[in-house]
C-alpha cells in the first residue's frame, strides 16, 4: 500500500537570533510514512523538534525557519517545493492541522457555522442547503449535542473540550488525506482528554485519514497510536509499532522517558533524566550521550545511524545491538514509610471560599483536610475544582468565608500579614509556573536570600550567603547560577530555584501548587524526586495540589479527591487508587491512559 | 568561585556597563544621546560659552543675518541670537525636567498604590483621576498663573498638576499588570510588608514603562513650557528663553528667518532627541524578559 504522505530526510533549521548568518538545525534527517487510517505518534520533550518537523512536512515555513533538505510526497506533489499559493489549495482541504489550544486557534469573531463552512466552501465549493447539511453532520460526527444551536454560537461559548471537538470538525471538514494533530489534548482535564483521544481514534479509523499525533504524553500515544516515533534533538531516535515500543524500548532515551513518566497503576517514585534536553541537532556524536547512562567514548565520537530491528522497529543508538531490550530503572515501591501521621500539623475544618464578584456557589465548600507531621498529602482535582483556592487560603492569600485553619494547634489568621513571623517561616508555597513566580529583575542569589533576610533577621549576610550556596547545592544547581537572572535559566532550573527559595525559610509545611505541570516529563520527574528527597531529609510536610493522578501516585502518601469545591474521597494513596469508592474517582482513574496496562494485553 | 554581592540585585558597575551597552547598541540611542549631551552642556555651561551677554541690547545691528561675528544673527533689539539660545537652554530644560520629576513622584506614588492595592482605593482614586484628566491643561495653567502670578516655581507646580494624573493613570495600568504576578504573591506569602513589595518586587518590573513614560512626558513638558513662554506666561523678558524668542522674532520671520528658525530648531531637536532615546529604551526593555540583555 502506498503511503498517503512520505517524508524523506527532512532537515530544518532556524536562523540564529544573535548571529543571523548562522542556522541552528532543529530537525535533522527525519523520515516517516503516513498510511491512511493509521495514526503515527510523535513524542518528545519540548524543543525536540516534533512540531517543527510535522509543520515543515506539510510545507509550512515558520518565520525564521530554513528548509535545508528533504522531500514530502503527497501523491504526486512534493509539498516542500510547492509554492504557498498552491499550498493554500491543499491546506485545509487535503491536509489539515489541529493546534494545541482550540480557544486560540478558532477565530473568536466567527460563529461555529462560518468556521465550518469556510473550508467546505473554499475547497469543495458547497453552497446553500448541502453546505448546511454537511456542517451539521460534521458537528454530530465529533459528538456535539444539539448541533443546530451550536452552529449559531461563538467558540468562547463552549468548554475547552468542546472547542477542541469543533476544531477537529473544522479539520475533518474536507475529509483530508493527511491530518496533523499538534498536542490536541494538552491542557484539557483528564476525563475530557480521554474523550478527545477516543474521538481522534474513531475519526482517523472511520475517515481513513493518515494522521500524526504530536504529544509529550507517552501513555496517551501508546493507547491510540498504531506506530510511535520518539524524537530527541531533532532526530527520530526510535520508531516502532506502538505495542512493541511499550514493551521493550531499545533506545536509552525511550527507556529513560518511560521511567520518568509517573503511572497511576504503579507505586514508586519516578526517575528523572539528568541534564537538560538538547535543543539543536548534532552530527558528530550521539545527542543523548551527555544524559545517557550507557555512554561510552564511542558515543561521544560517532553519530549513530538508524538501525533496523525488524517489524518496523528502528533505533538510533550505537550500542542498541549489544544492549538489547532495556528494562526499567524505576525505584522499587517504597516499603510504606508513611510519615508520622499521628501528630497533626495542619487541620482544616469546614473551609468555605468564594470570589466576591461572583454570585455562583462557593469554589471551596466545607472542606476538611488534615496533614500529619511529615506527611505528603495530595489534593487532586480537575480545573475549577477549587483545589488551588483552598491552598491559597492556607497560605493566607485568599480570605475564606468560613471555617478554621488550625496550624500546630493554633488557628491561623485569615490574612498572611496578620500572621506572626514563625508562621511565615513554617508555611511556604511554591507556584505552578516558575517563570512567573521568580521576579525577573532579581538574581538567583537575591531570590533565595530574600526569605532568609526577612524571616531570619538575626543572620549575618555571610551566613546567608553560605546558606544560598548550600541550598543551590541541595537543589542540584551549579553555584555559577547564583549571579544569573531567571530568564537565563530553563524551566526546570527555575523551579529548582523556587524550591530552594521555599526551603530557605526552613518550612515545616510546604504548599505545592501544580509545581510540575508546566515542566517536561524528564524534568518533572527530577523535580518530584527532589521534593521527595528534601522533604524526607527535613521532615517537612507537603500539601501537593495537582490535576495529575499519576503524579499523586508517585509522590503522595494520602490523597484527597476534590470536585466542585467538595472533597469526595480521602484515604491512603494506595487504597484510593486500588479500591476507589466514589464514582468520580473511578471515572477519573479510568480516564488516565496507562503505559503498562495496555502492554499486558 | 565567583563572589557576589547578595544585598543588591546588580552591582553599580554592571548597571553602568549595561547602560553603556544600551547606549552604543542602537543608532537611535546613539544619536539621541549625542544630541542630549550637547543640550546638557548648553544647560550647564551656556552662559560661560556665550560670546555676548544674552540680554545686552545692540551688540550688533538689529535683525542682522548670519555672520562670523553673530553666528545666528541678531534679533529685533540687536541681541546676539546664538548667545540667547545658549543661555536660554536652562529655562527650557530645567523647568520641564523638574516639573516632570515632581509629576512622577506625585502621580507615580498614587498610580502604583492604586494599581497594587485595587479595591475601593483604586475605584475612588480612578474616578478622581478622570475628573482631573477632563480639565484642559492650558486652562489649568492659566488659572494657576492668573492667581499666583508667574515665576519658575509657579510654572513647575502648574505643569506638575497637569501631568501627575496622566502619569498616575499610565503607571496604575503598569502596576495592575504586575500586581497579580506570582512573584508578588510569593512575597506576600512570606509576610513581606507593602512598601518593600512595591519597591523591591513591583517597581523594578515597571521601570521600563516608567522610563519610557518619563521621556514622553518630558518631551511634552518641554513643548508645553515653550508654549507658555511663547504666550508670555513664563519667564519674563529680557531673560533669554526659546519660547519667548520665537514670540519676539515672529514679526521678522520673512526678513530675518534665522532668528525664528534657531529657537524652533532648538526646541524640536531637543524633543526629537528625547524621543529617540525613549524609542530605543522601549525597544530594549521590550526584549527584556525573553532575550539575553545582561551580557
Amino acid at each position: 500500500m502506498t503511503p498517503a504522505l512520505t517524508v524523506h530526510n527532512l532537515t530544518v533549521g532556524y536562523l540564529d537570533r544573535v548571529n543571523t548568518a548562522e542556522v541552528n538545525v532543529v530537525v535533522r534527517d527525519v523520515s516517516f510514512d503516513l498510511h491512511s487510517g493509521r495514526l503515527l505518534g510523535l513524542a518528545g520533550e519540548s524543543g525536540s523538534g516534533k512540531s517543527t518537523a510535522a509543520l515543515a512536512a506539510i510545507g509550512y515555513k515558520a518565520p525564521g525557519s530554513v528548509l535545508i533538505s528533504g522531500r514530502s510526497q503527497l501523491g504526486d506533489v512534493d509539498l516542500l517545493t510547492t509554492s504557498v499559493p498552491e499550498l493554500r489549495n491543499i491546506w485545509g482541504g487535503q491536509v489539515a492541522y489541529v493546534a494545541q489550544d482550540a480557544s486560540q486557534s478558532l477565530s473568536p469573531l466567527m460563529r461555529v457555522e462560518r468556521l465550518l463552512a469556510e473550508p467546505l466552501r473554499l475547497h469543495l465549493g458547497l453552497r446553500g442547503p448541502t453546505l448546511r447539511k454537511r456542517t451539521l453532520a460534521l458537528l454530530e460526527g465529533v459528538g456535539i449535542t444539539d448541533p443546530e444551536s451550536a452552529l449559531r454560537r461563538f467558540p468562547y461559548q463552549f468548554s475547552g473540550g468542546q472547542q477542541q471537538r469543533i476544531a477537529l470538525a473544522v479539520a475533518m471538514a474536507c475529509e483530508p488525506r493527511v491530518l496533523i494533530l499538534d498536542e490536541p489534548t494538552t491542557g484539557l482535564d483528564v476525563t475530557t482528554q480521554a474523550q478527545i483521544a477516543k474521538l481522534i481514534d474513531r475519526l482517523v479509523k472511520d475517515s481513513g485519514t493518515a494522521a500524526i499525533l504530536i504529544s509529550h504524553d507517552l501513555a496517551l500515544l501508546g493507547t491510540i497510536c498504531d506506530e510511535m516515533a520518539i524524537m530527541y534533538a531533532g532526530e527520530i531516535v526510535e520508531q516502532a509499532p506502538a505495542l512493541a515500543n511499550k514493551v521493550a524500548p531499545r533506545h536509552p532515551y525511550t527507556a529513560a522517558l518511560l521511567d520518568a513518566v509517573p503511572r497511576v497503576d504503579e507505586r514508586g517514585l519516578v526517575v528523572g533524566i539528568p541534564g537538560l534536553p538538547a535543543t539543536t541537532a548534532v552530527n558528530d556524536c550521539c545527542a543523548f550521550a551527555p544524559r545517557c547512562r550507557f555512554t561510552t567514548d564511542t558515543c561521544r565520537a560517532h553519530h549513530p545511524e538508524l538501525s533496523d530491528y525488524g517489524q518496523g522497529h528502528t533505533v538510533r543508538c550505537l550500542r542498541s545491538a549489544e544492549l538489547g531490550a532495556l528494562s526499567s530503572q524505576r525505584h522499587p515501591p517504597v516499603a510504606s514509610v508513611l510519615g508520622s501521621n499521628a501528630n497533626t500539623l495542619l487541620e482544616i475544618q469546614g473551609l468555605v471560599c468564594s470570589y466576591r464578584d461572583s454570585h455562583s456557589p462557593p469554589v471551596v465548600d466545607h472542606v476538611d483536610i488534615r496533614i500529619g507531621g511529615s506527611e505528603i498529602v495530595a489534593l487532586v482535582g480537575e480545573s475549577g475544582s477549587g483545589k488551588s483556592t483552598a491552598l491559597r487560603a492556607i497560605a493566607g492569600l485568599h480570605r475564606p468565608d468560613a471555617g478554621e485553619i488550625i496550624y500546630d494547634g493554633v488557628p491561623l489568621a485569615a490574612q498572611v500579614t496578620k500572621r506572626p513571623r514563625t508562621q511565615h517561616r513554617d508555611i511556604q508555597i511554591i507556584f505552578q509556573d516558575p517563570h512567573a513566580s521568580l521576579n525577573p529583575r532579581h538574581t538567583v542569589a537575591s531570590i533565595i536570600d530574600r526569605p532568609m533576610s526577612i524571616l531570619f533577621p538575626e543572620r549575618s549576610a555571610s551566613d546567608r550567603r553560605e546558606r544560598v550556596y548550600f541550598l543551590l547545592d541541595q537543589v542540584r544547581l551549579d553555584a555559577k547560577i547564583a549571579d544569573r537572572y531567571p530568564h537565563q535559566l530553563s524551566g526546570g532550573q527555575k523551579q529548582r530555584v523556587a524550591i530552594a527559595r521555599a526551603f530557605a525559610a526552613e518550612p515545616r509545611l510546604l504548599l505545592c501548587d501544580e509545581i510540575v505541570s508546566a515542566l517536561d516529563v524528564s524534568v518533572q520527574a527530577s523535580i518530584l524526586e527532589l521534593v521527595a528527597e528534601l522533604t524526607s531529609q527535613t521532615g517537612t510536610a507537603v500539601l501537593f495540589v495537582t490535576h495529575d493522578l499519576a503524579v499523586v501516585r508517585a509522590i503522595a502518601e494520602r490523597v484527597y479527591v476534590m470536585r466542585s469545591g467538595v472533597i469526595l474521597e480521602e484515604g491512603s494513596t494506595d487504597s484510593v487508587f486500588e479500591h476507589p469508592e466514589h464514582q468520580y474517582t473511578i471515572d477519573l482513574l479510568a480516564a488516565v491512559p496507562r503505559l503498562v496496562a495496555v502492554s499486558r494485553d | 568561585m565567583a563572589t557576589f554581592d547578595i544585598s543588591s540585585q546588580t552591582t553599580p558597575h554592571r548597571r553602568l556597563h549595561r547602560f553603556a551597552v544600551f547606549l552604543i547598541d542602537s543608532w537611535e540611542a546613539r544619536i539621541g544621546g549625542a544630541i542630549l549631551l550637547v543640550f546638557a552642556i548648553m544647560t550647564v555651561f551656556g552662559s560661560v560659552l556665550a560670546p555676548y551677554s544674552p540680554i545686552e541690547i545692540a551688540v550688533g545691528l538689529p535683525n542682522e543675518g548670519m555672520s562670523t561675528a553673530h553666528w545666528l544673527g541678531t534679533d529685533v533689539l540687536g541681541r546676539d541670537t546664538f548667545s540667547r539660545i545658549l543661555c536660554g537652554a536652562r529655562s527650557v530644560v530645567i523647568v520641564p525636567l523638574v516639573a516632570t520629576m515632581l509629576a512622577f513622584v506625585l502621580g507615580g506614588i498614587f498610580g502604583i498604590a492604586s494599581g497594587y492595592l485595587g479595591g475601593r482605593f483604586d475605584a475612588v482614586g480612578s474616578r478622581l483621576l478622570e475628573i482631573l484628566l477632563a480639565l484642559p491643561p492650558l486652562l489649568v495653567v492659566l488659572v494657576v498663573i492668573a492667581s499666583f502670578g508667574t515665576s519658575s516655581t509657579v510654572i513647575i507646580i502648574s505643569v506638575m498638576l497637569v501631568y501627575s494624573p496622566r502619569v498616575a493613570r499610565v503607571l496604575r495600568g503598569a502596576a495592575l499588570g504586575v500586581a497579580t504576578k506570582e512573584y508578588i504573591q510569593a512575597a506576600q506569602a512570606r509576610g513581606e510588608r507593602r512598601l518593600p513589595i512595591l519597591l523591591r518586587e513591583l517597581l523594578p518590573n515597571i521601570s521600563s514603562v516608567v522610563l519610557v513614560e518619563f521621556a514622553v512626558r518630558l518631551t511634552y513638558a518641554i513643548i508645553f513650557v515653550a508654549t507658555l513662554n511663547f504666550l508670555g506666561l513664563g519667564v519674563q523678558p529680557p531673560s533669554p528663553n526659546w519660547g519667548a524668542m520665537l514670540f519676539e522674532s515672529r514679526v521678522t520671520i520673512i526678513t530675518n528667518p534665522i532668528a525664528t528658525i534657531a529657537p524652533t530648531m532648538a526646541i524640536s531637536t531637543l524633543a526629537v532627541a528625547i524621543g529617540l532615546l525613549a524609542d530605543a529604551a522601549s525597544r530594549r526593555f521590550g526584549l527584556d524578559d525573553t532575550s539575553e540583555i545582561v551580557r
